[in-house]
């Protein structure tokens, strides 16, 4: 673990590149470039605003603003998964000629991504005041949930571009996987929603606890319990270990499979 | 000698790879195999048995017929494939390059690749920033700098990765496929370049086909086959073995 800390910093200037480097080709030869990093998501929080206050009404206050406060990390997980199962593989002409610590890839796909969410809160930030929601002082929480996440989602990260680089199969897995996962999660909806005596099923979602964090101080302007948040790191620190353990034993025989 | 004089050495190297026939892709050749139990592999040294040392300051090159082993012993010395048996030791910064331009991105100006590049090879952003203009003068591509790299010429190309390449100023440099680059005197000046490196008691190994190239420039030659070391020696020396062993059977015999 503390080898990730040291290559990471280490690399932290090629990391960095190379996720500048992804966000470019992303937003390439589109007229508005960067700004569709913001467009995107006010979009479509422009979009689910109309359809949850006009056609769907739920009767949940703000739904929007509910349903945003988790979409948009959820939707930071789930792309940085997708773009990290190919990140290993996508980079086979590079790994077969240079010299290059594997962990880079993986990385630079988590932290593209993060700069799609922080960019994404401008938007979010704005529809709350928008919607006359309360502007709660908890933002200031969202560090820490957001550390978990992407702890979480690193370990996440590494165990599928490695399981990728040996079977190709498994990101179309993973797509089906992600949207099963979308739905088990209280995303869409709350966990009150659920009967008291299944609830324990949803509790055993590891990543339930940190969603939880994000949609009490952005929605409720509350923070989590201690107990909550305790299991929201246990959960990332364990996918983070697991899938840090299995990156660096297999990471010198990737370049004989990409 | 001293063992500071030889940056790099190799001892009884081995690389096997394994051929997997048919090797399950997916999960569904893995779950057909894995009920019939079997898989059919056959084991491949692609190199066996190699050791040898370059001297500080030595230009070598490898020579031999595609597949023979002289880019796999280039990949191993530069780290990117880990021997199977055998003991690797480089000493000095090296530049892990096998291939020039491998790394650029075809959407990244010039400029951008440059960066990119240096970092990969393990330099840091303030190094690089250092040597840009250097790079790019050397590089001769104007006002190109800006543009993406896909608009460019091959030679422009070449010359962009051979000047990053060398400007970068490690003490080893491996290059597999190097000096067609660019038109006559841009060949004249990368030839300079690669002597001011000789002079400056780097230590350069690559691989070519060019036996011409390979005479005028290395100071050392090594006919590789099927993984193994057959010719070693001055270029004079050894390119003939290499010339005689490819030339067609009815004027062999």
């Amino acid at each position: 673990m503390i080898d990730l800390v040291r290559e990471t910093y280490r690399y932290r200037e090629l990391i960095w590149a190379l996720a500048l480097k992804e966000l470019k080709i992303r937003y390439k030869r589109s007229v508005l470039g960067f700004l569709w990093a913001l467009l995107n998501p006010a979009l479509l929080m422009l979009v689910l605003t109309l359809v949850f206050s006009t056609v769907l009404r739920f009767p949940i206050p703000h739904y929007a603003i509910f349903l945003l406060s988790v979409l948009l990390p959820w939707t930071f997980f789930s792309q940085s998964l997708s773009y990290a199962v190919e990140s290993v593989v996508g980079n086979g002409d590079l790994i077969k000629k240079i010299r290059v610590a594997k962990l880079v890839f993986p990385m630079a796909a988590i932290v593209s991504n993060l700069i799609n969410l922080g960019l994404s809160l401008i938007p979010l930030a704005v529809l709350v005041l928008l919607m006359r929601h309360p502007f709660y002082w908890t933002w200031l929480y969202l560090p820490v949930p957001l550390l978990a996440l992407t702890i979480f989602t690193m370990g996440m990260s590494f165990f599928f571009a490695v399981a990728n680089v040996y079977y190709r199969d498994v990101s179309h897995i993973l797509q089906i996987v992600l949207s099963a996962w979308f739905y088990v999660t209280p995303i869409i909806y709350s966990l009150d929603f659920i009967p008291a005596k299944y609830q324990w099923i949803f509790k055993l979602n590891p990543i339930i606890y940190v969603i939880n964090g994000f949609r009490l101080s952005v929605y409720y302007g509350m923070l989590p319990k201690a107990p909550s948040i305790i299991a929201s790191f246990a959960c990332a620190f364990i996918s983070l270990f697991i899938g840090f353990a299995i990156f660096r034993k297999y990471q010198d025989t990737f370049v004989f499979y990409v | 000698m001293s063992s500071d004089s030889i940056p790099i050495r190799l001892e009884n190297i081995t690389q096997r790879f394994r051929v997997i026939q048919e090797r399950p892709d997916t999960l569904r050749e893995l779950f057909a195999k894995f009920f019939r139990h079997q898989s059919q592999y056959h084991d491949f040294d692609a190199v066996k048995n190699v050791s040898l040392e370059v001297p500080k300051g030595q230009v070598l090159g490898l020579i031999g017929r595609n597949g023979s082993g002289k880019s796999t012993l280039l990949k191993i010395v530069a780290g990117v494939y880990r021997p199977t048996t055998g003991k690797v030791e480089v000493r000095g910064s090296l530049a892990p390059l096998i291939e020039l331009g491998a790394g650029f991105h075809h959407e990244l100006t010039g400029r951008e690749n440059i960066l990119l590049n240096g970092l990969l090879m393990g330099y840091s952003k303030r190094e690089m920033q250092d040597r840009e203009q250097r790079i790019v003068d050397f590089a001769e591509i104007g006002d190109f700098i800006d543009a993406p790299v896909k608009q460019y010429s091959s030679g422009m190309y070449m010359r962009l990765a051979f000047s990053v390449a060398t400007e970068i100023d490690p003490d080893i440099l491996l290059i597999d496929e190097i000096l067609a680059v660019g038109d006559a005197p841009f060949q004249q000046k990368c030839f300079d370049r690669l002597q001011s490196f000789r002079r400056a008691g780097k230590t350069i190994m690559f691989v070519s086909h060019g036996m011409a190239q390979v005479a005028r420039y290395c100071d050392r030659a090594m006919l590789i086959d099927q993984g193994a070391i057959v010719a070693d020696g001055r270029p004079d020396e050894v390119i003939p073995i290499y010339e005689s062993s490819t030339a067609p059977l009815a004027v062999a015999r």
